[in-house]
C-alpha cells in the first residue's frame, strides 16, 4: 500500500521535475528561483531585447522586461525610450504586467505627455472596471499625468470616483484633487463641489483624504465645514491612522477660527465636543495621532486641559530612539511655557549614556527647567553624574546646567561651587571655570557676601592645575579684577593677600604660554601694580613680565605691553619697570594720573551675559518641524489666531476678514451656480444681489439655523431639516450681507 | 503634512529602492542620502546620529528639507520631509512601512529587498501616494493586492501558471477591498481556530553608583497572532488590568469598551500584529488615584521594580590606563535570565583591552562542562567599531555569581569611559506586571477558538558605576 503511495508521489515529483526542466532550459533567466529577482539588479543589464520583450505575446516575456525596467529605474536609468512599448501593455490582462505599467507610468508619464495621452482612452475605460484596485489605479495614473490639456477629462475621471461605491476609490478621488488643481487651477470651481460632495461622504476610510485635498485646495473656505463639523468630530475614532492626523488638524483650524476662545468657566460645545471626540485618540499607537490630538488639547482647550496631554507625550518616549528625540524637542517647548506639568515626571527625563547626542542635551535642558524646589538636589546630583560623559558637548552642557541651578536657586549655590571646583581637577572641566566666572559675576552684581570671593582665591590657589587656556586666561582675570582688598592684611597693602602669588606664578612660565594667556597676565600686572605702585617686589616682577612681553613674538601681546606701560607712565615706578624709550619722550603727550588709568583698568567691564544661547525658533508651534530642527522651513500651515468675541459676531468678523478665494467670480457665474445648486442644494439661485462673497453668508446662516435644530435631532433626519431652514436662512443672508456690504 | 518618498539605503549607503519624487528636482534623493552619509562620517560614536537631518536648500528656488531616518536590521529608511510638518508623522510612517517589510520579508535585509525588489516596488506604490499621504498601510489588506513573495509563486510562475488570477477576479469575495473592515480580510477560513497572545514586556530602569534605583519601568506589548475563521468579535478580558495604565491600542480595539469595564473588545486582524501596549504600574492604588484624577502627579520612585541583578563595579584609572572589575549577581528567586549582555563605551582610543571572566561562586556543578566553557563563566569580546567591551552570560541562574576583570589603555591620553554599565538580559516565561487573561470570548462566529497565552520579559538597564 505504501509503496503504491510513495510510487505515485515519485511519478508526480519527476512530473514536475521534467516540466521544471523544460521551463529551464526555455528561459534562461528563470534561474532566478534560487536568486530572485536581485538577478535584474546585475549591472551588465544593458537593456537589450527590452523591447522585443515587451512587444512578444507572452505575459512571462513582458513581465520579465517589465522587472528589468523597473530595476533599471531604481539604478536610476532613464528608461523613458521605451514608454511607447510598456504604453501598449496598459490594457494587459495579467494585473501583476498591469501594475508594473502603472509604476512605470506614474514615473514617466510627466516626461511624454504626448504618448501618455495614447494611454488614455485605456485608462477612461478602466475607470468602470469591475475591480476597484483598478479604478482606483486608472484614477492615480490619470491624474498624474501632468499634461493641463486633459484637465477635464481628470475632473470627469474624478467626479465619476467620487460618487464610486468603494470608499477606497472615493479616497482616490479625494487624493486626485489637489494633484489636478495644480495642474490647472482654472477647474478650481469643480473641484469645490467635488470635495463638498466628498465632505459627507459616510465612510470613515475616505475621509480623511478629503481633508488633505480641503487644505490643499481650500484651505480658507472653513465654512464648508459648518455643516459637516460635528459628525466629523463623532467620526474621527472610526477613521484610520493617517486620516486621523489631517482630519484632527483640520478641525483644531475651524475650532481656532470659528469658535469662541474657551476659557475656565465656558468652553463652547463645540469645541467640547471636538476635545471629547479626541481624547480617546491618545491612545494610538501612532505617534503622530497623539501628536495631532496633542496639538487640539494644547491649542484650543483652556489651560486646565493641559495635564492631559502629558502622560501620552511621555508614553511616547519609550517607543524608539527617533521618536524620542522629536518628542523631547516638543515637550522642551511645552515645558518652557508651563514647566509645573512636566515637574513631577523628571525622573522619565534622565539621561542614558547610551542616549542619543542630541537627546542627552535636550534632556538636560529639560531637567533644568522643570526642577523645582523639592526636585533641585537630585537634579543636580544627576547634572554632576553627567559631567562624566565621554561626549564633550554633553560635558559642557552639564557644567553649564550645574551654573544655571546655583543662580536659579540660591540655596543650592555652595553646593554646585563645590561641584564645580572639583570639576576643575577634571581634564575636561575646563568650561567650569567659565561657567564659575559667570557666576561669580553674576554674584558680585547682586549679593553682598563674601562667596564670590572665596572662589576666586580658591581659583587662584588652583591656577597652575588649569590648563585649558581659555580658563587659564579667564582665573587670572578674575583674580585682576577682584584683587582690591579694602582691609590692610598681611601681604601688599590694597592688595588681597593671594593675587600678587598667581602673578608669581604666571610670571614664571611666561614664555609657554599662549597669546591670550599673555595677555591676561599683562593686564593682572597692570591692574596689581595700580592698586599698589609702591611694592618693590611688584614692581620688580612686574616689571620682568613688562620687559618679557615687550619682545613677545607676538604682535598683539606687544601692542597691549606698550599700551599698558604708557599707561601706568603716571604711577612714578621705577624705571625698570617702565622703561621710557627715547620716542616717548619726544612724542610728547598725556600722562595719565593713577585714579584714572584705574579707571581705565577695571572699571566699564561688560555686564553679565547669558551664555546659554536660546536657541528655539519663536512662533514655531507644537508639530512642526522648526522646533526640531531649529532652522526656519518653508510652511503652508499656520494656526489661526482665537477671535476674542463671542460666536456669533465673531463668526461673521472672520469670514468678513478672510478675502474670498480667488476663482470665487467665476463661482458666481450663473452656470456653474446652476451646477452647484444641483449637487449641494445650499443656495437657491434667486439670492446673489450683493456681493462675490455671497454663498459664504448663506452657509453661515444655515450653519446657526441648524445650531439650534441639530441637538434635537439625530443625524440622519439632518436632510429635512435643511430643507426646512433654507428659505429662512436665505432671507437672512442677503440682510446680513447688504449690512457688512461696505 | 505630507512627507515626500522614501529611500532605502544599504550598509554602505548606497540606495537599494526609492520611491518616485516626482514632484521634485532630480537631484532631491541624492542630496538627501548625501546629507545622511555626511552625517554618519560625522558622528562621534557609531549609531549616534541626529535622527532629524536638516538638509539646506541647495539654491534659492528649493526650499531647505529634512531627512528622517531609521535603522532597521542592515538597511538604513531616509524619508525626506520638505514641508514644515511634524516629523513624527515621517517616523510612524516609517515604522509602518518597516512592519510591513517583516509581514513580507521576515526580517528585512539588503539581500532579500534586492531578491524582491519589484515586490517593495509595490509596496511603495500602494502605501504611498505620489502627493506623500499614505494610502493602504494595513497589512490585511495590502496582502490582496501586493502578493507576498513565496517559493511556491516563484515555482508556479516559472511552470507557467498564473497565480495572480486570485487578484485579477475583481470583486469576488476575497478580492481586494471587499472586506467591510479595512483591517480584517474578509473570507477567511482556518481548520482550527487558534489565537495566541503573547505578553512581551520591557524593564527600563537606571541604577546610580550607590546602588539605588533612580527610576524604572516596565513597557508592555501584547503580540497577537490570530488565525481565526470569518468575523469573530472577540472580547478579552483581565483578572488584573488594575495593573496596566498608559494603554495604546490597535485601531480594531472598541476604546469606549476599554474605558468602560477595562475589557479588550475588537475584530482583529489576520495573522500577527500588536494588540495593545500598556505600561505597568507596581502599586495599584496611586494607579486608581491617577485615573479619577489626572492632574495627581506621578510618584515614580515609589513605584521603582526590584531589578533582577546586583551590580558591583569597582573601575580604578591610571595615568592612562583604567583597569575595571564588575560582579554581577542574580537576584532572581526561581527564573534563569537569557542571554546577558554587558556593554561598556570605552571611549575614543581605547586600545589593548585585556579581561578575564570567571565565576564568582565556583561555578555551578551541574552546567559545569556540558553547555561549553561560554555558559560556564560568560565570555567577553572587545567591539572595536563602538569602541565597547561586551560581556556576555548566556545563562546566569537564579542566585549566580558572575565577574568580569580587565583593563585597557588609551592611546590618546586620559580614558573617559562612560560611567555607566548598559545592561540587557531575556527572562522566558516570565512578566514583570503578572497581567492575567481571564477569559476571551467569541461571538459572531459558532467555533469556540483555541486560546494560548505566554509571557516573556526582557530589560534594559543602565548601571552606573
Amino acid at each position: 500500500m505504501s509503496a503504491v503511495y510513495l510510487n505515485t508521489i515519485s511519478e508526480n515529483a519527476s512530473r514536475l521535475g521534467m516540466r521544471l526542466h523544460e521551463s529551464f532550459s526555455e528561459h534562461t533567466r528563470d534561474l532566478s528561483i534560487t536568486r530572485g529577482s536581485s538577478l535584474y539588479l546585475e549591472p551588465d543589464d544593458k537593456g537589450k531585447n527590452i523591447r522585443k520583450q515587451l512587444d512578444s505575446s507572452s505575459d512571462r516575456e513582458k513581465l520579465d522586461a517589465m522587472k528589468r525596467l523597473i530595476a533599471l529605474i531604481s539604478k536610476g536609468r532613464n528608461v523613458s525610450e521605451y514608454f511607447a512599448q510598456v504604453v501598449k501593455n496598459v490594457a494587459s490582462q495579467n494585473l501583476e504586467i498591469r501594475k508594473l505599467v502603472y509604476i512605470y507610468l506614474l514615473r514617466y508619464a510627466e516626461q511624454e505627455p504626448d504618448l501618455a495621452l495614447l494611454s488614455i482612452n485605456t485608462f477612461q475605460k478602466d475607470l468602470t472596471d469591475s475591480n476597484p484596485l483598478i479604478r482606483a489605479m486608472a484614477l492615480r495614473v490619470l491624474s498624474g499625468i501632468k499634461v493641463p490639456m486633459i484637465g477635464s477629462i481628470v475632473i470627469l475621471a474624478i467626479k465619476k470616483c467620487a460618487a464610486d461605491m468603494s470608499p477606497y476609490v472615493r479616497k482616490a478621488a479625494a487624493l486626485a484633487i489637489p494633484k489636478c488643481n495644480e495642474l490647472d487651477s482654472s477647474h478650481v470651481t469643480a473641484l469645490i463641489e467635488i470635495i463638498s460632495t466628498l465632505l459627507r461622504d459616510r465612510s470613515p476610510l475616505s475621509i480623511g483624504s478629503v481633508a488633505v485635498a480641503f487644505e490643499a485646495v481650500i484651505p480658507t473656505r472653513l465654512d464648508m465645514l459648518h455643516q459637516q463639523y460635528r459628525r466629523l468630530c463623532r467620526m474621527l475614532v472610526d477613521v484610520d491612522e493617517w486620516g486621523q492626523i489631517s482630519l484632527l488638524n483640520l478641525l483644531l483650524r475651524y475650532a481656532r477660527t470659528m469658535l469662541t476662545r474657551p476659557n475656565e468657566d465656558e468652553i463652547d460645545v463645540d469645541i467640547k465636543l471636538l476635545l471629547t471626540s479626541a481624547e480617546p485618540l491618545f491612545q494610538s499607537r501612532n505617534a503622530a495621532v497623539v501628536l495631532a490630538v496633542t496639538r487640539v488639547f494644547y491649542y484650543a482647550s483652556p489651560p486646565s486641559y493641559h495635564p492631559r496631554v502629558v502622560q501620552p507625550l511621555l508614553r511616547l518616549l519609550h517607543t524608539s530612539r527617533e521618536i524620542e528625540r522629536v518628542v523631547l524637542g516638543y515637550l522642551f517647548a511645552l515645558a518652557r511655557v508651563r514647566p509645573a506639568l512636566f515637574a513631577p515626571h523628571y525622573l522619565q527625563f534622565l539621561v542614558r549614556t547610551d542616549d542619543l547626542g542630541r537627546v542627552k542635551q535636550d534632556k538636560i535642558k529639560l531637567l533644568l527647567i522643570v526642577a523645582t524646589q523639592e526636585t533641585y538636589q537630585s537634579i543636580l546630583r544627576e547634572f554632576i553624574d553627567y559631567a562624566d560623559d565621554p561626549d564633550d558637548e554633553v560635558v559642557r552642557a552639564a557644567i553649564r546646567a550645574v551654573g544655571k541651578c546655583a543662580q536659579e536657586n540660591p540655596d543650592s549655590t555652595p553646593q554646585c561651587l563645590t561641584a564645580l571646583i572639583t570639576m576643575l581637577n577634571n581634564p575636561r572641566g575646563n568650561s567650569a571655570v567659565l561657567v564659575l566666572k559667570h557666576l561669580v559675576q553674576s554674584h558680585l552684581t547682586n549679593s553682598t557676601s563674601g562667596l564670590p570671593l572665596d572662589i576666586i582665591s580658591n581659583l587662584a590657589r588652583r591656577v597652575e592645575d588649569i590648563r585649558h587656556s581659555q580658563a587659564r586666561a579667564c582665573v587670572i582675570w578674575l583674580v585682576g579684577q577682584y584683587s582690591e582688598s579694602g582691609q590692610p592684611g598681611a601681604g601688599i597693602s590694597g592688595i588681597v593677600d593671594w593675587a600678587p602669588d598667581v602673578l608669581r606664578k604666571c610670571a614664571k612660565g611666561f614664555a609657554t604660554e599662549l597669546p591670550i594667556v599673555k595677555l591676561q597676565i599683562v593686564t593682572l600686572a597692570a591692574k596689581l601694580l595700580v592698586l599698589c605702585p609702591t611694592d618693590e617686589r611688584l614692581s620688580l616682577v612686574g616689571g620682568y613680565v613688562f620687559s618679557l612681553a615687550k619682545y613677545d613674538l607676538n604682535y598683539d601681546v606687544r601692542d597691549r605691553t606698550r599700551m599698558i606701560v604708557s599707561l601706568l607712565a603716571g604711577l612714578g615706578l621705577p624705571e625698570s619697570v617702565v622703561a621710557r624709550d627715547s620716542a616717548f619722550e619726544t612724542r610728547g603727550g598725556v600722562v595719565l594720573r593713577r585714579e584714572q588709568a584705574r579707571v581705565i583698568l577695571f572699571q566699564g567691564k561688560v555686564a553679565v551675559v547669558d551664555d546659554a544661547t536660546d536657541d528655539t525658533v519663536p512662533n514655531a508651534h507644537l508639530g512642526s518641524l522648526t522646533l526640531i530642527t531649529h532652522k526656519p522651513m518653508r510652511s503652508d500651515e499656520h494656526l489661526p489666531d482665537w477671535l476674542e468675541r463671542g460666536v456669533e459676531s465673531s463668526l461673521r468678523d472672520t469670514v468678513d476678514d478672510k478675502p474670498p478665494p480667488a476663482p470665487l467670480p467665476v463661482f458666481n457665474s450663473p452656470a456653474t451656480r446652476q451646477t452647484k445648486h444641483g449637487v449641494t442644494r445650499e443656495v437657491p439661485s434667486s439670492s446673489t444681489p450683493t456681493s462675490a462673497s455671497k454663498p459664504q453668508w448663506t452657509d453661515l446662516d444655515k450653519f446657526y439655523e441648524n445650531d439650534e435644530s441639530e441637538e434635537t435631532e439625530s443625524e440622519e433626519s439632518g436632510e429635512e431639516e435643511e430643507e426646512e431652514t433654507e428659505g429662512a436662512s436665505s432671507e437672512e443672508s442677503s440682510e446680513e450681507a447688504t449690512e457688512h456690504d461696505p | 503634512m505630507a512627507i515626500d518618498g522614501l529611500i532605502i539605503l544599504d550598509n554602505s549607503g548606497r540606495a537599494i529602492i526609492q520611491s518616485g519624487f516626482r514632484s521634485k528636482p532630480l537631484a532631491y534623493p541624492l542630496l538627501h542620502i548625501d546629507a545622511f552619509n555626511t552625517a554618519v562620517a560625522k558622528s562621534r560614536r557609531a549609531g549616534d546620529i541626529e535622527p532629524v537631518i536638516y538638509v539646506p536648500a541647495y539654491n534659492v528656488a528649493e526650499s531647505p528639507s529634512a531627512c528622517c531616518h531609521v535603522e532597521c536590521a542592515d538597511i538604513r529608511i531616509l524619508c525626506p520631509v520638505s514641508d514644515d510638518g511634524d516629523p513624527l508623522f515621517a517616523f510612524s510612517f516609517i515604522r509602518t512601512f518597516v512592519d510591513i517589510l517583516y509581514e513580507y520579508f521576515g526580517t528585512p535585509s539588503a539581500a532579500t529587498l534586492k531578491d524582491n525588489f519589484d515586490v517593495v516596488y509595490q509596496l511603495l506604490e500602494e502605501t504611498l501616494d505620489s502627493s506623500g499621504q499614505p494610502l493602504t498601510t494595513s497589512p490585511n489588506a495590502l496582502r490582496d493586492i501586493v502578493l507576498p513573495p513565496s517559493l511556491l509563486s516563484k515555482l508556479l510562475s516559472v511552470a507557467g501558471a498564473n497565480l495572480t488570477s486570485a487578484i485579477n477576479a475583481g470583486s469576488s469575495i476575497g478580492g481586494p477591498f471587499s472586506s467591510p473592515i479595512p483591517w480584517r480580510k474578509a473570507g477567511l477560513r482556518y481548520t482550527s481556530n487558534e489565537i495566541y497572545f503573547d505578553m512581551v514586556e520591557d524593564l527600563k530602569a537606571i541604577v546610580n553608583k550607590h546602588g539605588t534605583t533612580l527610576s524604572s519601568s516596565v513597557w508592555g506589548r501584547m503580540e497577537t497572532n490570530c488565525k481565526l475563521s470569518g468575523t469573530p468579535d472577540c472580547l478579552l478580558s483581565f483578572t488584573n488590568p488594575h495593573v496596566i495604565t498608559d494603554c495604546a491600542f490597535h485601531p480594531c480595539v472598541r476604546l469606549q469598551r476599554w474605558k468602560r469595564d477595562s475589557s479588550l473588545s475588537f475584530v482583529p486582524p489576520d495573522g500577527h500584529f500588536t494588540l495593545a501596549e500598556y505600561r505597568f504600574t507596581p502599586s495599584a492604588s496611586a494607579t486608581t488615584a491617577r485615573f479619577t484624577n489626572p492632574n495627581a502627579p506621578t510618584v515614580s520612585s515609589r513605584e521603582n521594580i526590584p531589578l533582577p541583578f546586583l551590580v558591583k563595579a569597582n573601575v580604578e584609572f591610571a595615568e592612562s590606563s583604567v583597569s575595571f572589575e564588575f560582579k554581577l549577581t542574580s537576584r532572581m528567586p526561581s527564573h534563569t535570565l537569557d542571554n546577558v549582555v554587558v556593554e561598556m563605551f570605552l571611549g575614543d582610543g581605547a586600545t589593548g583591552v585585556k579581561g578575564s571572566t570567571s565565576r564568582g561562586d565556583g561555578g555551578n556543578a551541574g552546567l559545569r562542562g556540558s553547555d561549553g566553557s561560554n555558559s560556564v563563566t560568560g565570555s567577553w569580546t572587545f567591539d572595536s567599531r563602538k569602541t565597547a567591551v561586551r560581556w556576555e552570560i548566556s545563562q546566569a541562574l537564579p542566585s549566580s555569581v558572575w565577574l568580569l576583570r580587565g583593563s585597557y589603555s588609551c592611546l590618546n591620553g586620559v580614558p573617559r569611559p562612560a560611567h555607566a554599565l548598559q545592561i540587557r538580559f531575556d527572562i522566558a516565561s516570565y512578566t514583570f506586571s503578572a497581567l492575567k487573561v481571564d477569559q476571551l470570548k467569541v461571538t459572531g462566529e459558532n467555533y469556540k477558538p483555541y486560546k494560548g497565552v505566554r509571557g516573556r520579559s526582557s530589560g534594559s538597564i543602565e548601571w552606573r558605576w
